[in-house]
C-alpha cells in the first residue's frame, strides 16, 4: 500500500528497472506547461520545459531566443508588431 | 527594385529585430548586405521591412560613411550596435594576490 502522499496523482509514476532485475515504482515531479506566446497563444520554441530549479542552472541564452521579446512573443507576432510600429 | 542600394529597412528577425539598417550591397536576388543600427552582415530580404526613406550612399560604403548618413536623417547609430573590436573587450582585472606578486618582482 503506498504512502498517503503518493496516492494522489500530483507526482508522475515511472517504472524503473533496478540493479536486482526487478522493476520498482518511482515518483517523479511533473513537467510544467510549455511557454506560450502572449499575443496569439501558440507554443514558443526555444524555451525549455523544465522546473524553475533546472531553469536556474541554464545560461541566459539557453532560456529564451536572443531576440527582442524572446520567450514572450512568437516570431510571427513580433514581426507584425514591428511592422505596425515602423509604419505609423 | 524595392531593395536597391541606399534603401532604409527595419530588421524583422533575430537579435537586431526592430532596428533600422540600410542596404549596402546586393549579393543575389534574395540576399543583401546591410549595415547601420544593426551589425554589418548578409541578410535575407524576407527578414527586412522596407521604409520610404532612401539614403544617398555608394555601393559597399564603409560603416563610418553609413553612420554619418544615418545621423543626417536623425537616426542614432551607437557604437555598441557594431561588432566589438578586440581592444574594446573587458580585460581580466588582476586579483589582489597577483598584484602583490608582481610588486615583489
Amino acid at each position: 500500500m503506498p504512502r498517503g502522499m503518493f496516492k494522489s496523482r500530483t507526482l508522475r509514476r515511472v517504472f524503473k528497472r533496478v540493479p536486482s532485475g526487478s522493476t520498482k515504482l518511482h515518483y517523479i515531479e511533473r513537467k510544467p506547461k510549455q511557454a506560450h506566446c502572449g499575443r496569439c497563444g501558440s507554443i514558443l520554441h526555444g524555451s525549455p520545459r523544465t522546473r524553475p530549479i533546472d531553469m536556474k542552472r541554464l545560461a541566459k541564452s539557453e532560456k529564451r531566443p536572443e531576440r527582442p521579446f524572446g520567450g514572450v512573443l512568437c516570431s510571427a507576432c513580433l514581426r507584425d508588431m514591428i511592422k505596425v510600429e515602423s509604419r505609423e | 527594385m524595392v531593395f536597391s542600394i541606399g534603401r532604409v529597412c527595419v530588421k524583422l528577425a533575430g537579435r537586431d529585430a526592430g532596428k533600422k539598417c540600410v542596404v549596402v550591397d546586393i549579393i543575389d536576388e534574395r540576399t543583401v548586405l546591410i549595415d547601420g543600427q544593426t551589425r554589418r552582415k548578409n541578410c535575407n530580404v524576407l527578414h527586412l521591412d522596407p521604409t520610404k526613406l532612401v539614403l544617398d550612399i555608394d555601393k559597399a560604403a564603409s560603416s563610418e560613411v553609413i553612420a554619418a548618413a544615418f545621423e543626417k536623417e536623425g537616426l542614432i547609430v551607437s557604437a555598441s550596435t557594431n561588432s566589438k573590436k578586440p581592444s574594446d573587450r573587458p580585460k581580466k582585472s588582476k586579483t589582489v594576490k597577483n598584484i602583490a606578486k608582481s610588486e615583489k618582482k
